[in-house]
C-alpha cells in the first residue's frame, strides 16, 4: 500500500471569499426566503381565487391587519424583552400602553404638537419602567412566575384606575385632522394614517429592536442575561444595569404602541388593558422571549384576527347561520391560534423545541389519564432498611 | 308591623356578596393555595355558572321592543339550575384544564383570562341565547314571598341558604384537602416532578382539581343569579372579578380554607364600605370612588405580595413524623 504523499495528506487553505460569496445566503436563510415566499405566493392565489370566486377581496382586510400587527408587534417586543430578561409575563404592559398614550395627550394638551408629545412619552415612560422595577418587581426577585404576576396585575390596576380618576372615563381624541382615504382602485383605499403611518412606525421600532439586539453591546448583554443570568454575571455584565435598560425599552415601546392605537382609535383608560391578551398571544405564538419570535407572532395574530372579518360577515349572513353581531367575535380568533400553538408546539412557532424535556403531548397524557398511554417499565422494588 | 329593614337589607347584601366571594376564593384557593395552578379566569367559570343557571330556572322572556329575548322558559327548580350551573362550569373547567393545566404557571394564567375574556365577548355578543348586553332579567327568588316585608325576607334567605352553603363547602373541603387525595394536592405544589415519581398520574389530579374549582365559581355563579335576580356580561363578569378573588386568596392566605373565607369577608367589606361612605366623600371624588377602590386593590395586592405573601392567616406548618 503506497503511504500517502505530503501534498495529499495537508488540508489546502481556505480560498478567500470574494465579496459575493460572503453575501451568499447560507442554507438556513435560503430556506426560509423560500419559505416566505411561498408563503406570500399561496396568498396571493388564494386572494385571487376568492376574488375569482365570491367576488369578496380581502386585500383591504391584509392592510388593516398589517396595521394592527404593526401596533401589536412594537407592543410584543417590550413584553417579550421583559419575559426574557426577568421571567415573568408582565400584565401592566397594556395599561403602561395606556399611560404612554395619555401622557402624549397631555403633552400635547399644551400645544406641543403630537409628534413630540410621543418623543416625550417616550422617555417619561422609560423612566416609569426603571422605577417599576426598583419599587417592586426587583423586591420579587427569585420568587418564582405568580409573585410577579400578582404585582404587575396590581400595577395596571394602579395605573389604569388612577387614569381614569385623573383623566375621567370620557373618552378622548388626539387633534389630528381627519384625512380621508387614498383610493387605490375601486374598493381598495388607503388611509395615511393608520394603512401608512403605523405600519412605517412599526417597521421603525423592529429595525431599531434588531439593530438594537444585535449590533450594541447593551443589545448583546442583553440577550446573555436573557439566555443564562449566571453565566452573564460570571463574565461581568452588570446584570442590574441591563435589567434597567431593558425596562426602559420595554416601557418605551409600549408607549409608541399606545401613541399608535390611540391614533386609529379612541383614547380609552381601559384600552391597552384590551389588547393586552392579543400582545399576550403574539408573543406565546412567537415563542415567549424571543423577539423574532414576538414579530412573528404579531403578524400571524394580526392577520388572523383582521383576515377572520370577511369569514364571520359570510357568517352572519342570514341565509347561512346568521349570527348577530358577527364580526365581534373576530377577537376570539387570536386564541384559538394561540391554544392550537399551545398544544402542538408550546415553545412557539420561532422558538426551538427543548432538547432535554420529553415531548410530552398533551394526547399523551391523556392516553396516561386514561390508562393506555406508555407505562413505567418496571416497579422498583423497595430495597430493605430505610 | 312594619320593621324599617332598609339597614338590615344593606348589611344582607353585604354577607350575600362576601358568601358568593369567599365561593369563588374556595374555589381559586383549591387550585392555587392547594394545588398551584394559577387561574386568570375565575370570572369566565363564574359567568359560565351564572348564565347556565339563569337560563334553567327563568320563565320564558319573548323578544319584545328593546329586549332582545333569550334562551330559556324551562323553569327548572332552583336547586336543579345550581346543579346545572356546577355541572356545565365544571365540565368547561375540565376542557379547558385539559391542554393549558401542563403549562407553566404564567402560560397558564394567559390561557385561562383569554377563556374568560372570549366567553365575555360571546356572553355580550350572542344575543339569542344571553340577550347581549341588556342580560337575563326577571330571575326567580329563592322563595316568593309578599307582604310588606318580601324585600327582607328575600334577603334573609339568600343569606340563609348561602351561609348554609358556604358551611357546607367548609367541611366538605376541609375532609377532601385533609384526605390522601388533598395530600397529593399539596405535593404537586411543592414538586410535581417527585411526586410524579411516586407514582402519581399528576396530569390526571390536576384536570380533577380544576374541575372542582370551575364548579365551585359555577356555584357562586348560581349564588349571584338569584342574589341579584338579573346578570349582564359587560360589568359583573370582568376580569377585575377574578383580581378581586386573587386579593382576597393573598389577604387571607393561601393554602388556607379558613384564609380565603376570611379573606373574601374583608376586602369584599373595603369595598362595600367605600360605597356606603361615599355619601361623607367630596364632591370632587363622589365619582371617582369606585375607581380609587380598584386603585387600592392594586396597592393591596403589591405590598401584600412585597411584604406579606402569606397572608392573614398562615397555612398549617405540617411536619412528618
Amino acid at each position: 500500500m503506497a503511504i500517502p504523499s505530503e501534498s495529499n495528506l495537508s488540508i489546502p487553505a481556505p480560498k478567500p471569499l470574494s465579496r459575493w460569496e460572503r453575501l451568499r445566503p447560507t442554507r438556513r436563510t435560503r430556506r426560509q426566503l423560500i419559505r416566505a415566499g411561498l408563503g406570500v405566493a399561496i396568498f396571493v392565489a388564494f386572494n385571487a381565487l376568492l376574488v375569482l370566486l365570491f367576488g369578496v377581496n380581502i386585500l383591504n382586510f391584509t392592510i388593516t391587519g398589517l396595521s394592527v400587527s404593526s401596533i401589536v408587534i412594537v407592543a410584543a417586543i417590550g413584553l417579550t424583552l421583559i419575559y426574557g430578561i426577568r421571567g415573568f409575563a408582565n400584565f401592566a404592559h397594556g395599561d403602561i400602553m395606556s399611560l404612554g398614550a395619555y401622557v402624549a395627550l397631555l403633552v400635547n394638551a399644551y400645544g406641543v404638537s403630537l409628534i413630540w408629545g410621543a418623543i416625550v412619552s417616550f422617555v417619561v415612560l422609560a423612566l416609569v419602567g426603571i422605577l417599576l422595577e426598583i419599587l417592586v418587581f426587583s423586591r420579587l426577585e427569585g420568587r418564582g412566575p405568580v409573585p410577579p404576576i400578582v404585582a404587575s396585575v396590581g400595577v395596571g390596576l394602579i395605573i389604569q384606575n388612577g387614569i381614569r380618576t385623573i383623566a375621567t372615563t370620557r373618552p378622548r381624541i388626539y387633534p389630528v385632522e381627519a384625512v380621508q382615504q387614498i383610493p387605490i382602485v375601486p374598493g381598495l383605499g388607503v388611509h395615511p394614517i393608520s394603512h401608512l403611518l403605523t405600519p412605517g412606525v412599526g417597521l421603525l421600532f423592529v429595525i431599531s429592536a434588531y439593530v438594537l439586539l444585535r449590533y450594541t453591546n447593551l443589545g448583546k448583554a442583553m440577550r446573555a442575561t436573557a439566555d443564562n443570568l449566571e453565566l452573564a454575571k460570571a463574565t461581568g455584565i452588570d446584570t442590574k444595569r441591563v435589567t434597567y435598560a431593558t425596562w426602559a425599552v420595554s416601557c418605551s415601546f409600549a408607549s409608541t404602541a399606545g401613541v399608535l392605537l390611540g391614533l386609529s382609535t379612541l383614547l380609552r383608560p381601559e384600552m391597552g388593558f384590551n389588547v393586552l391578551l392579543l400582545i399576550f398571544a403574539a408573543v406565546i405564538v412567537g415563542g415567549i422571549g424571543s423577539p423574532w419570535g414576538a414579530i412573528l407572532g404579531g403578524l400571524v395574530i394580526g392577520l388572523s384576527q383582521e383576515m377572520s372579518v370577511p369569514v364571520f360577515v359570510w357568517l352572519g349572513q342570514s341565509d347561512v347561520i346568521g349570527l348577530s353581531n358577527a364580526t365581534a367575535y373576530k377577537i376570539a380568533i387570536p386564541f384559538i391560534v394561540m391554544i392550537v400553538v399551545l398544544i402542538l408546539r408550546p415553545w412557539g412557532i420561532a422558538g426551538r423545541a427543548p432538547a432535554f424535556t420529553g415531548r410530552v403531548y398533551f394526547i399523551e397524557n391523556l392516553a396516561r389519564a386514561m390508562g393506555r398511554g406508555p407505562k413505567s417499565t418496571q416497579p422498583i422494588k423497595e430495597e430493605g432498611g430505610g | 308591623m312594619a320593621v324599617d329593614t332598609g339597614i338590615l337589607i344593606n348589611v344582607g347584601f353585604y354577607v350575600s356578596f362576601s358568601i358568593i366571594f369567599a365561593i369563588l376564593a374556595l374555589g381559586f384557593n383549591l387550585q392555587w393555595g392547594f394545588t398551584g395552578l394559577f387561574n386568570a379566569g375565575i370570572a369566565g367559570f363564574f359567568l359560565i355558572g351564572a348564565y347556565t343557571a339563569a337560563i334553567a330556572i327563568t320563565p320564558y322572556a319573548p323578544p319584545s321592543t328593546g329586549y332582545p329575548g333569550h334562551l330559556g322558559g324551562y323553569q327548572l327548580p332552583l336547586a336543579i339550575g345550581a346543579l346545572l350551573a356546577m355541572l356545565v362550569s365544571g365540565l368547561t373547567a375540565a376542557v379547558v384544564a385539559l391542554p393549558t393545566v401542563r403549562l407553566r404557571a404564567d402560560y397558564l394564567a394567559i390561557a385561562t383570562i383569554a377563556f374568560a375574556e372570549v366567553v365575555r365577548t360571546v356572553a355580550i355578543n350572542l344575543e339569542p341565547i344571553t340577550a347581549g348586553t341588556i342580560g337575563i332579567v326577571g330571575i326567580p327568588h329563592l322563595l316568593e314571598f309578599s307582604g310588606p316585608n318580601a324585600a327582607f325576607l328575600n334577603m334573609a334567605t339568600v343569606v340563609g341558604v348561602g351561609a348554609l352553603i358556604l358551611l357546607g363547602l367548609f367541611f366538605g373541603l376541609h375532609y377532601i384537602v385533609e384526605s390522601p387525595w388533598g395530600r397529593v394536592l399539596r405535593a404537586i405544589r411543592e414538586d410535581e416532578e417527585a411526586t410524579m415519581a411516586l407514582g402519581k398520574n399528576t396530569f390526571l389530579y390536576k384536570i380533577q382539581v380544576f374541575a372542582i374549582g370551575g364548579a365551585l365559581m359555577g356555584l357562586a355563579g348560581w349564588l349571584f343569579a338569584v342574589t341579584l335576580l338579573y346578570i349582564e356580561p359587560s360589568g359583573s363578569f370582568a376580569p377585575a372579578i377574578t383580581f378581586s378573588v386573587w386579593v382576597m386568596v393573598i389577604v387571607g392566605g393561601a393554602g388556607n380554607l379558613r384564609g380565603a373565607m376570611v379573606g373574601a369577608f374583608v376586602v369584599y367589606g373595603l369595598e362595600w364600605l367605600s360605597v356606603q361612605l361615599k355619601d361623607l366623600a367630596p364632591d370632587f371624588l363622589k365619582e371617582a370612588i369606585p375607581y380609587l377602590r380598584l386603585v387600592v386593590v392594586g396597592f393591596l395586592l403589591i405590598i401584600l405580595i412585597i411584604l406579606r405573601p402569606e397572608g392573614i392567616l398562615r397555612e398549617k406548618k405540617r411536619v412528618l413524623r
